[in-house]
């Protein structure tokens, strides 16, 4: 699964930085706004890649439990004015526990039944995002701390500071990932789940806990991101559908069980994103750019040869 | 045996068909309503036949809905003719979609059918000349006047050619094919199965259903809008109709939409907002409890209690 | 004269090499027996040969024409009928409409004509109760379907893949009677088959592979006195 750079993700990869190079000179603000929009991406589509790779589920409400995270931060904010930055803090156990009901009571049933799994957690999104739509209410709800507009002028481009953060959260994620899963006993018994359940439990491991512990870690970090994503953006019930599209969408094209390919896609998509919406009058078609990419990827994939 | 079937068949038909005549206007719409839901339910059960998970049955509902209202008031078809367009183009965009898609299947399949939605309301809001971006287009008169009779009977059609098209698709070689292919791919190729072009017929099909589906929703209630027309209500709904009642078979969702149908439509009264939530409880209800279904569950201990007294 | 010819086939799985220049020649009418260790690239072979994976490099030539591009459900109907050896029968029909599948898909039939031939070959093979819920059936049940279902598509080359795993003796027995009888039909049959018993007695001639390469080829008498042969089995280190 940690596999290293496929030699297409590599090609990939290239062709990203030729682009980037020539968007660092035409329009720079592209650049910087791609990758720190790219790294919300990151941020979001890795866990559902390690979910996927060792539950063997697609988690297609990812971006709702992002949701959650932001209001549970966001009612954290207004009820005891503390910083956001601070609510940061308690997000991550509170996910951890979201993660673990949500576990038990669903997930653990359909584990290893792809379809079926997929239909469940889309259930589960329609059902946290009307949640909240009940108990929130569909109206924007946005906090505001001096920070969040801070920016910096480089020459002639001015651009946010903030979102840097994001960058800066998708390295700690991407990093603590890596170092968790190759250096860790926890980690390299994932590992061995996710590649072959049957043999990792004849070794001893105990396979349920480990389904559990990792799902509910991937779903506890989105408290802090949430937290984060709640400083920059106005959140409402539905905030979270785009980025579970885009999250599953990166997974898809990155090829299932490849997590180095999601930093690559998932930046990729940010950069693509940001050029479009560089584009007077065009950027609301910045949101179609994931399909245009899943299908061209799909469409390459299953047109050629396949000796895989 | 046979014969109770087919009397029991008659008189659901023919209450069916006399319904408006002793059964008030809301009745009638709600009736209306239940029937395009069954349809919708029903068509996305034939897909999941072969193991394929569409969820995007709003977007072709969607694209039905607004080719309908945009060859209606652009080139003046008749309303009736601007509903089969409705499902052509329907049927088109999954032709192309699944000529991309159908070949790697699965997953990648279901995330492009979720995505489409969302697509065209994007699409759909940024061809502001075209389709009246994010408020949408009203057409200036109700299809047959706005007689819910008509509506209903026109509903009632679609409803029952789905179901001939579900049982067509049961009693056929298509079952085989799509039975074999949900089952086990690689084994249902080495038996000789084109699973491409079968998946790729059941998709179209059922993409022109939704279309039609979409169509006269649009004509029913002249309009459409990114918001309403593409809503993931018809996503969900029908899905969540089609599990509660039982996959895999024409009876599945007709019981599962009007069960459901008759439900929602107190829900919408009840609690105006956040009723989908409801929705997805009973889908998430029906894939841990109940995976079969009502149907499934009922038939399983049906064969049960023959197996145990034989 | 050869029906199915297989030249300089390799495929890999990522760094794995799982074939290596395999040749192969199934001669009209005979029993192949396919054998070698675990891991030696049996089941592989019958993948590539059925066109479940396409090969990186080599030919397959079947009765005249190069199959090597088709896909699985064009050899199918060209004539290459196969067996799995973790067998999925499909729940959702019964013993019957499972053959039918065969006959309706590999060779075009009708749905009528399909189950009269299907009740032909359960006939053929012996197997009553047809009309039976699978999930009741017995294993010796489950491998003649499995037959029936790869005859149903009316083959020039049956691939039988450990059909007689999981067999007692009786059984297994009944099974090469089979299998003899369906070569007396004029069908070409190639076996993977663990018991060297069965192999010894069903075929006509046996192809030995040890990882991903054939390393000996002919009688079963000559091939099981070959020292590589042996030593292949007995893993010992040269």
């Amino acid at each position: 699964m940690l596999a290293k750079l496929r030699q297409r993700d590599y090609q990939i990869l290239i062709a990203f930085i030729i682009v980037a190079a020539i968007l660092a000179f035409w329009r720079p603000h592209v650049l910087i706004s791609g990758l720190q929009r790219g790294s919300l991406y990151v941020l979001i589509a890795l866990p559902v890649g390690i979910i996927y790779g060792i539950l063997g589920i697609l988690n297609l409400a990812h971006g709702e439990f992002m949701m959650l995270g932001a209001f549970f931060a966001f009612s954290l904010v207004t009820l005891t004015g503390i910083d956001p930055l601070i609510a940061m803090l308690p997000a991550f156990p509170a996910m951890f526990v979201v993660g673990i009901v949500t576990y038990r009571l669903t997930i653990k049933h359909v584990v290893r039944a792809p379809l079926n799994q997929f239909l469940l957690t889309f259930g589960l999104a329609v059902m946290l995002a009307e949640m909240a739509n009940l108990i929130w209410t569909t109206r924007p709800r946005i906090v505001w701390v001096p920070y969040a507009a801070s920016s910096a002028t480089i020459g002639p481009i001015t651009f946010g500071t903030f979102e840097f953060v994001y960058v800066a959260a998708a390295a700690i994620v991407l990093v603590g990932m890596f170092l968790f899963l190759t250096r860790t006993r926890a980690g390299l018994a994932a590992m061995a789940v996710g590649q072959n359940p049957r043999g990792a439990k004849l070794v001893g491991i105990d396979v349920e806990r480990t389904y559990m512990m990792i799902f509910s870690a991937c779903l506890a970090v989105l408290g802090p991101i949430g937290a984060l994503f709640l400083i920059r953006h106005a959140i409402f019930p539905e905030v979270g559908g785009p980025f579970s599209l885009r999250a599953v969408s990166i997974v898809a094209m990155a090829g299932f069980g490849n997590l180095p390919g999601i930093l690559v896609w998932g930046i990729g998509l940010g950069l693509a994103e940001a050029f479009v919406r560089s584009f007077r009058g065009w950027g609301g078609w910045a949101d179609i750019i994931f399909f245009g990419m899943i299908i061209l990827v799909v469409f390459y994939r299953s047109y050629q040869r396949r000796v895989r | 045996m046979r014969n109770w079937r087919y009397i029991v068949y008659i008189v659901v038909i023919s209450l069916a068909i006399s319904f408006p005549f002793y059964a008030g206007v809301h009745p009638i719409h709600v009736a209306t309503t239940i029937l395009s839901l069954l349809a919708l339910a029903l068509s996305w059960d034939i897909l999941l036949r072969g193991g394929q998970l569409s969820l995007g049955v709003s977007a072709f509902f969607g694209i039905g809905s607004y080719t309908t209202v945009l060859t209606h008031l652009n080139w003046e078809v008749s309303p009736l003719l601007s509903i089969v367009l409705g499902g052509l183009a329907a049927g088109v965009v999954a032709l192309v979609i699944g000529l991309a898609v159908l070949r790697l299947r699965g997953l990648y399949f279901a995330i492009v059918t979720l995505a489409l939605t969302f697509i065209f309301i994007v699409i759909v809001r940024n061809l502001t000349d075209l389709t009246g971006g994010a408020i949408g287009k009203l057409i200036p008169s109700v299809i047959f006047g706005g007689d819910p009779a008509m509506i209903y009977w026109l509903t009632l059609a679609i409803a029952v050619a789905t179901i001939i098209t579900s049982e067509i698709f049961q009693k056929t070689r298509i079952h085989f094919a799509l039975t074999s292919i949900r089952n086990n791919e690689i084994a249902a190729k080495s038996s000789g199965i084109d699973i491409f072009k079968y998946l790729l017929f059941a998709f179209v099909v059922t993409a022109v259903i939704q279309g039609v589906v979409g169509g006269v929703h649009a004509q029913r209630f002249a309009f459409v809008s990114p918001e309403e027309s593409f809503s993931l209500t018809f996503t969900i709904l029908p899905l969540a109709m089609c599990l509660l009642g039982g996959s895999f078979s024409t009876l599945g969702s007709v019981i599962g939409a009007g069960g459901l149908g008759v439900l929602a439509e107190y829900l919408r009264l009840m609690m105006p907002r956040g009723h989908l939530a409801i929705y997805g409880l009973v889908m998430v209800m029906a894939i841990l409890l109940m995976p079969k279904g009502i149907v499934g569950t009922i038939r399983e201990q049906l064969v049960r209690r023959k197996t145990a007294s034989s | 004269m050869s029906v199915l010819r297989i030249e300089n086939l390799t495929r890999r799985f990522g760094g794995l090499v799982a074939l290596s220049g395999v040749n192969l020649e199934l001669r009209e009418n005979e029993i192949l027996g396919l054998i070698g260790p675990n891991g030696a690239g049996k089941t592989t072979l019958l993948n590539v040969i059925s066109g479940i994976y396409l090969p990186n490099s080599g030919r397959i030539i079947f009765d005249g024409k190069d199959v090597t591009e088709s896909p699985a459900h064009i050899r199918c109907r060209l004539g290459i009928g196969r067996t799995f050896q973790i067998i999925q029968p499909n729940q959702n029909l019964n013993v019957l409409e499972n053959v039918m599948v065969g006959s309706l898909f590999g060779q075009g039939a009708g749905l009528k004509e399909a189950r009269r031939k299907a009740q032909e070959i359960c006939q053929f093979l012996g197997l009553s109760r047809i009309e039976r819920d699978i999930t009741r059936l017995t294993v010796l049940e489950i491998k003649k379907m499995e037959m029936a279902h790869a005859l149903a598509t009316q083959p020039k080359v049956l691939l039988l893949d450990e059909i007689m795993t999981g067999l007692n003796i009786d059984e297994a027995r009944e099974v090469i009677e089979l299998v003899r009888k369906i070569r007396d039909q004029g069908m070409t049959i190639c076996v993977i088959e663990h018991m060297m018993r069965i192999i010894k007695e069903l075929t006509d001639r046996v192809l030995v592979l040890d990882r991903g390469e054939v390393i000996a080829e002919g009688l079963y008498e000559e091939v099981s006195n070959d020292p590589r042969v042996i030593s292949a089995y007995l893993g010992e280190e040269e």
